[in-house]
């Protein structure tokens, strides 16, 4: 079967540069990611992975480059319209306990998306559900967490159920691109291996696009479509993941693979 | 050479560590395995007398037949660098910011030992080369000037400065890059190829160690679980939380399995 490749990201020339870092975070960066796909990023600390990922977030101004999302303008957009446009895009970092505020309940935090936006309903929250606590039920319950958390406090969940969480938040206003920093770096190996599947099943059933970003080839692997290597604020190296031995991987790649390989 | 029998930790409440028996010899290379919880840190914690005072141990813990449980805090501080060094996650914790690397070497050969100055810094860069960094500059420098992997490697040579005959890491590559960590773990190899020490190491990361571990113990909420050959346990693991734990780890097929995948794609 052969879909046509619609892009739903397009990055072009990305460059970051920090007044006190001698070399740039990012240098000439370009990405596209198509609808459904999950395009990964592996790279080591100060690959300029993060950096990439906040670029594309907003979170952080460009020096140069132009990025467009949803076939329109994005890196120049401003107040009202930047918000509008960052409705269609999520995120998970790798810290689920920063990314909840401690004094919220799960459902408060959960729902703040929603909450801000009243007249956004998922489409995939069955329709007779009006009221907010069942919306809330529904996604816990697409990420498989018991309805009894909505009450609970984020001290009282694990890391594993925290960052469920913060995916169900992601999923709630039904964005275009899911942006996965590190999602599952802070969590322990059998956690992590759950998440990962959380997220592939998720893909899958409500049609998700990812960057996927990683310091672990093998979880990137796993998880991507398309795999981007960074380096040095840099992509030295990009290919179909079943493409992962072609003879031209760039040397840099080749040793991360000899690491990953056991 | 380290002995542990029947060794439990306790906090008031409850039981932490559960009846644990390990035998580390000379030359061995001994990986603790586990998750969060699963008190891999406290067993490690306990050899050297390193429990917080809130926690008590019981059982036996013999180094070359000698107990190390009962001994005093003066008595461990005897023991500890010289004949049980550790080396921890938090490398950037391992030195005080504000003294040079080479003075706080010198200072670990100095309370242990009543050799000369000039043998003592003769020590310090043989060992700094032995972990291959720039002997004389990483001497000379502070820790803010060292890069994350560099700094594990100098916490690895005040480590190995009084010769001891076991080397406790926990965790210690979990904090670096993966090229890192695999250089660090190469390293640690080959002196213990060149030295014969013995290796107690501590990680909830199987990959790690599938390559350099000879035996293996998976711990799982205080309790070890499976141990034995870290050949057979990760070819035939026996215990379902085992199974769980390898078949968790995210792995790359080998390039004749993805061949073989992306031929039956093709056709």
């Amino acid at each position: 079967m052969t879909t046509t490749f619609t892009p739903i990201l397009k990055a072009d020339h990305l460059t970051k540069i920090y007044s006190d870092r001698p070399t740039p975070a990012l240098s000439d960066v370009s990405l596209t990611i198509g609808k459904g796909e999950c395009v990964g990023i592996v790279g080591e600390s100060g690959s300029g992975k993060s950096t990439l990922a906040r670029c594309l977030l907003r979170l952080e101004s460009l020096d140069q480059g132009t990025i467009e999302f949803r076939q329109q303008l994005y890196h120049s957009l401003k107040g009202h319209s930047l918000r509008q446009a960052r409705q269609h895009i999520g995120a998970v970092f790798q810290h689920p306990t920063a990314a909840l505020n401690p004094k919220l309940t799960i459902i408060d935090s959960l729902m703040e998306p929603l909450d801000l936006q009243p007249s956004l309903r998922p489409s995939f929250i069955s329709q007779p559900i009006r009221n907010r606590e069942q919306i809330a039920t529904q996604l816990l319950e697409y990420v498989q967490l018991p309805t009894k958390l909505l009450s609970a406090y984020p001290h009282e969940l694990s890391g594993g159920q925290k960052q469920r969480v913060t995916i169900a938040r992601a999923i709630s206003t039904e964005p275009d691109l899911i942006i996965l920093d590190e999602p599952t770096a802070s969590l322990d190996v059998t956690s992590q291996a759950a998440v990962l599947k959380l997220l592939q099943e998720l893909q899958q059933s409500l049609h998700l696009s990812y960057l996927f970003i990683s310091h672990d080839l093998a979880a990137v692997y796993q998880m991507s479509d398309r795999i981007l290597v960074m380096r040095h604020g840099q992509v030295v190296d990009q290919f179909a993941s079943n493409d992962l031995y072609h003879e031209e991987r760039h040397e840099y790649t080749a040793s991360l693979l000899d690491v990953f390989l056991a | 050479m380290l002995s542990i029998r029947g060794l439990t930790v306790h906090h008031q409440l409850q039981t932490l560590v559960h009846p644990l028996d390990l035998q580390l010899h000379r030359g061995e290379w001994l990986a603790l395995a586990g998750e969060s919880g699963s008190g891999k840190t406290l067993t490690s914690l306990a050899i050297g007398g390193l429990l917080s005072a809130d926690l008590h141990a019981h059982g036996s813990i013999q180094l070359e037949g000698k107990e190390l449980l009962h001994l005093s805090e003066p008595e461990f501080r005897h023991i500890r660098g010289r004949e049980i060094a550790y080396v921890f996650q938090d490398y950037q914790s391992a030195f005080t910011p504000f003294i040079t690397i080479g003075k706080q070497m010198d200072e670990m050969i100095r309370a242990h030992t009543s050799l000369s100055r000039q043998q003592r810094q003769h020590s310090c860069l043989a060992h700094l080369e032995q972990v291959e960094l720039p002997a004389k500059p990483v001497y000379n420098s502070y820790p803010f000037e060292l890069s994350g992997g560099q700094l594990q490697r100098a916490a690895i040579a005040t480590a190995l400065l009084l010769s001891p005959k076991v080397l406790i890491a926990d965790e210690p590559t979990t904090a670096l890059d993966s090229l890192t960590s695999r250089s660090i773990i190469q390293l640690i190899q080959r002196i213990q190829q060149e030295t014969g020490i013995a290796i107690l190491w501590i990680t909830h990361d199987l990959r790690q160690v599938q390559r350099t571990a000879d035996t293996l113990l998976i711990m799982k909420s205080g309790q070890v679980v499976e141990s034995g050959k870290s050949h057979s346990i990760f070819f035939h693991p026996t215990h379902p939380y085992t199974v769980q734990l390898l078949s968790s780890i995210p792995k790359l097929p080998s390039r004749y399995r993805l061949e073989l995948q992306n031929k039956q794609v093709n056709t």
